[in-house]
């Protein structure tokens, strides 16, 4: 999995953003004084949404994270050790994923029966905490995580060497890198008109083998599920620098319109970087629980809504990137009728009802929510 | 059909030896492990006792040998007064004897039969004599083996004959069969072990069979107070006693020898009780007069009669400072608490002091021999300084120590903790629950000492163990921190350059200074000084016990008897 990196000013900031993150410890410690590090809080409470940006943002609230406080000191230690292993993963020039860290690091602490990590899951939160209190993103820091997007479409890129030309992927499209910042992925030629990110798998399937995009001049992604951070980073480079709209397509129910939000807006746990990977031009196509009366879609296809539904739901109408009204009514709708709906219900219609049918008349009569 | 005549002509008087050969459990002998306990028990006291009354700082030597299966040799060697060659079949081989039978005195052993009631033992499961030497100090020691006559309760003397030796003091030599000897709780050496604690003038050494040979060195070199011999308060008196008492007086007239044989009857208590008694005049009632009817009328009166609380002086603890040093010597606790609250009476008559010692750490509490690791709580109880080994759950002593409420004093688990509960109770007449005198009877009074004691000794044993958890979690945090900051001192050497060893240096001392464990091992060490317990300069300058070797006499009075 080790790739090479030639950015070398990049490699610069980095290194010294992590060396100064060392010293001011070390400073503590030669002044015979408790060291801590602060760091900014990610959570509900320290996130924001910009009015300018349109974006979620991270606030000013900052933790400090104390070696001598037995509660933090396992922590403590392993941001160190994750801050000096990336030091030197920039030192060799490498890229590595964040499971390769993980296990780079996972060593039998000496005199102790504990691991420096047991799971991975104990190693990736504090990734993040060291990208958003040095402000670098992920790929600065020479990290990858595993990705699982697939993108097909009229374009031609160049990755490293490669040319890739999204138009001849076949049936299972083309796969998106971990790293899609300009310096690797670069964008040659674009001959499409809009962005359609589609929640599921199975559905961009069927938009694939009808080679929807063709016929409408537009490229389709999905990032099976919770979109990854590079899908959601070249979904903002199309957007941004080639001006094409982005078209949502998501089950009617509160996850997807979730991943809608986190899409247009950003996520909490991210907030740091959405100004980096949210899309807030992003436009929601459906589904909705209006389009049942809209397209008449047969009743025993809705699925009720269970306890996790409608707490979600109470909880996504407090969010303030979902105050605006259409969603409050969406949002209102779904909970009065009291079901939802997936993508795969439009099937009952006919099987190429959604791609022949349901997209083209939405954004034709430019059907979306805000 | 036999006739009434027949019958009693095979009506025979026993004599007291016959009665108690056949009810050996009212002696504490039976049992194979318990009636050899027993055994020590009744010799050990018997020297101790008789060393004091000659104000000798006692020196016991008992050694037990195992002969065959079930079959031992039990040594005794004193260094008392001895007993004058004339007297030595009284003291020993006569039942009911002893010199304290019928006196109001705190002393270990009370019923005169113990030691003697040993040697009937001896006899009745080997059928060999038991084999004395005594030394006065006055002439060669006497050399003598003895049985009884169980149907004359007198002693049998053979071979008795002069040894060509300086000697004083007493040695026993018997033998007992289907008698086992074992360590745990209630065998000999646990007695022994305790006993020392509780008399802590008293040099012990003990050989097991094994050969393995433990002294116990005295703590101190005072004497225990002479117990003085009281009359008994009045309002202890029961009918048949008081009819008996009045009877053997030699006084004429009732109120005379009331005033004469009880403590605290003077005229106000006899005007108040002739004031209570309304179907006659008991000042003008003569000794002669009384029948069981008119005692009974006067032993109940006297309840309602307001008395001065009986005198206390008579009692003997074993003292704070006296406790607390044995206590050290044995137990060497890391820490120790001891209580002595203050005289008091129970059942409205008779005096009695309750001491009480809680000791943590160290060599205190129980282990078990099939688990080492794990410590288990002991209890220790004395009454008047003897160790009581058996039927720990009907004693009112165990009971008080289970009815504290010990979360409260940081002890989550009473029963798991290396702890040592000491409880001594100190009377001129501890109220037994049975003949075998090894559980005390849940007088409310004495309850209620007990407990006062042992919350009072608690709290100061519960900062001690509470110190001691802080000190855990902290030792515990700082293996943390320490094997933690090596890893930090690592990852900050590789980020900044900086030498590793630097960084872990200085991150140690941090980690030192904020634990501030120091301070509370200091803390700590006040703490143990504060409650005479010193760890260091420990006086290697122990006395040598002398050695009597009296194996050798024994060896040559059997020889010489072999040669017969």
């Amino acid at each position: 999995m080790v790739t090479k990196m030639t950015n070398n000013t990049n490699s610069n900031k980095t290194t010294e953003r992590l060396e100064k993150m060392g010293k001011e410890i070390v400073d503590l410690i030669n002044k015979n004084e408790e060291p801590f590090y602060d760091l900014p809080v990610r959570s509900l409470s320290n996130v924001y949404f910009d009015k300018k940006s349109k974006t979620i943002k991270m606030g000013d609230k900052t933790s400090r994270r104390e070696f001598l406080n037995i509660g933090h000191a396992r922590k403590f230690m392993q941001t160190v050790a994750i801050a000096a292993e990336i030091k030197k993963i920039k030192k060799e020039n490498a890229t590595i994923s964040i499971r390769d860290l993980y296990y780079a690091l996972k060593h039998t602490i000496k005199g102790t029966k504990e691991n420096m990590f047991e799971e991975q899951s104990e190693s990736d939160p504090l990734i993040e905490d060291i990208e958003a209190s040095l402000n670098l993103l992920r790929e600065e820091l020479s990290l990858t995580a595993s990705t699982k997007g697939v993108i097909a479409g009229n374009m031609v890129v160049k990755d490293g060497k490669d040319v890739i030309d999204l138009a001849r992927m076949g049936s299972g499209g083309w796969g998106v890198p971990s790293n899609v910042e300009p310096e690797v992925v670069e964008i040659k030629d674009m001959h499409a008109e809009y962005v359609l990110v589609i929640e599921k798998d199975a559905v961009w399937k069927r938009f694939n083998e009808d080679r929807f995009w063709d016929k409408n001049k537009c490229i389709i992604i999905t990032g099976k599920g919770q979109a990854a951070r590079a899908e959601r980073r070249l979904i903002q480079r199309l957007n941004k620098e080639y001006n094409l709209p982005v078209y949502a397509l998501m089950d009617a129910d509160p996850w997807g319109f979730y991943i809608y939000s986190v899409i247009k807006q950003g996520s909490i746990s991210l907030s740091y970087s959405e100004e980096k990977l949210a899309t807030p031009d992003t436009k929601y196509l459906g589904l909705t629980i209006s389009d049942v009366d809209k397209f008449k879609i047969p009743n025993e296809v809705t699925i009720k809504l269970d306890m996790q539904d409608l707490k979600r739901i109470k909880e996504m109408k407090e969010y303030p990137w979902f105050k605006k009204k259409e969603w409050q009514e969406e949002l209102h709708l779904m909970k009065e009728r009291n079901y939802k709906l997936e993508l795969e219900a439009l099937n009952r219609k006919r099987i190429r009802f959604i791609t022949e049918e349901y997209v083209p008349r939405k954004i034709q009569t430019k059907d979306f929510l805000p | 059909m036999p006739s009434s005549a027949e019958i009693f002509n095979n009506f025979k008087e026993h004599s007291v030896a016959e009665f108690f050969k056949k009810n050996r459990q009212m002696l504490g002998l039976f049992g194979k492990v318990r009636s050899l306990t027993t055994i020590i028990h009744e010799f050990a006291t018997n020297s101790i006792d008789a060393c004091e009354e000659a104000h000798i700082l006692p020196e016991i030597e008992i050694k037990i040998i195992e002969l065959g299966s079930e079959y031992y040799e039990v040594h005794v060697v004193d260094n008392g007064p001895g007993i004058p060659e004339d007297k030595i079949g009284k003291a020993l081989g006569k039942l009911l004897a002893g010199t304290k039978f019928h006196r109001l005195i705190q002393t270990r052993g009370q019923q005169g039969i113990g030691a003697s009631g040993c040697i009937l033992f001896s006899q009745m499961t080997t059928g060999q004599p038991v084999k004395i030497i005594s030394g006065t100090g006055q002439g060669k020691p006497t050399y003598l083996e003895l049985t009884i006559d169980t149907a004359k309760n007198e002693p049998k003397i053979y071979s008795k004959k002069v040894i060509d030796t300086d000697f004083k003091g007493v040695a026993i030599k018997a033998q007992y069969k289907d008698v086992v000897y074992k360590d745990g709780p209630q065998g000999p050496f646990e007695y022994i072990r305790r006993l020392a604690i509780a008399n802590p003038h008293v040099t012990l050494k003990f050989q097991e069979p094994n050969g393995k040979t433990t002294v116990f060195e005295r703590a101190i070199k005072q004497m225990p107070k002479t117990p003085l011999e009281i009359r008994p308060h009045i309002k202890s008196a029961t009918v048949d006693e008081f009819l008996q008492n009045a009877k053997s007086s030699g006084n004429k007239i009732v109120t005379a020898f009331m005033k004469e044989c009880y403590d605290r009857v003077g005229e106000k208590v006899v005007d108040d009780l002739a004031d209570e008694i309304k179907d006659f005049k008991l000042k003008e009632l003569t000794i002669r007069q009384m029948d069981w009817q008119s005692a009974e009328k006067i032993v109940k009166a006297i309840q309602k009669v307001k008395t001065i609380a009986p005198r206390t002086d008579a009692l003997i603890p074993i003292e704070e400072e006296y406790l607390k040093k044995s206590i050290v010597n044995v137990l060497k606790p890391e820490s120790l608490s001891v209580v002595t609250r203050r005289p008091t009476v129970y059942h409205g008559g008779y005096p009695f002091q309750i001491e009480c010692a809680i000791a943590y750490g160290g060599d205190a509490g129980r282990t078990l021999k099939t688990d080492e690791e794990s410590q288990k709580l002991e209890i220790m109880r004395f009454a008047n300084r003897a160790p009581l080994l058996f039927d720990a759950g009907s004693c009112a002593l165990t009971k008080a120590v289970q009815s504290i409420d010990w979360k409260r004093y940081n002890i989550k688990d009473l029963d798991n903790i290396a702890l040592t509960i000491v409880v001594n109770i100190s009377s001129v007449h501890i109220p037994y629950t049975s003949a075998g005198k090894q559980a005390v009877a849940e007088e409310e009074e004495i309850v209620d000492e007990i407990r006062q004691a042992l919350m009072q000794a608690a709290r100061n044993i519960s900062v001690h163990i509470s110190r001691k958890h802080q000190l855990q979690t902290k030792m515990e945090k700082q293996k943390v921190f320490y094997r933690y900051g090596e890893e930090i001192a690592d990852a900050l050497g590789f980020l900044t350059g900086t030498k590793k060893e630097d960084i872990n240096a200085k991150l140690e001392k941090i980690i030192t200074n904020k634990l501030s464990i120091e301070d509370l091992e200091e803390k700590m060490k006040a703490e143990k000084k504060k409650a005479g317990i010193e760890d260091e300069n420990k006086e290697e300058k122990k006395e040598k016990i002398t050695e009597k070797n009296l194996t050798t006499f024994f060896k040559n009075s059997n020889g010489d008897k072999n040669d017969e």
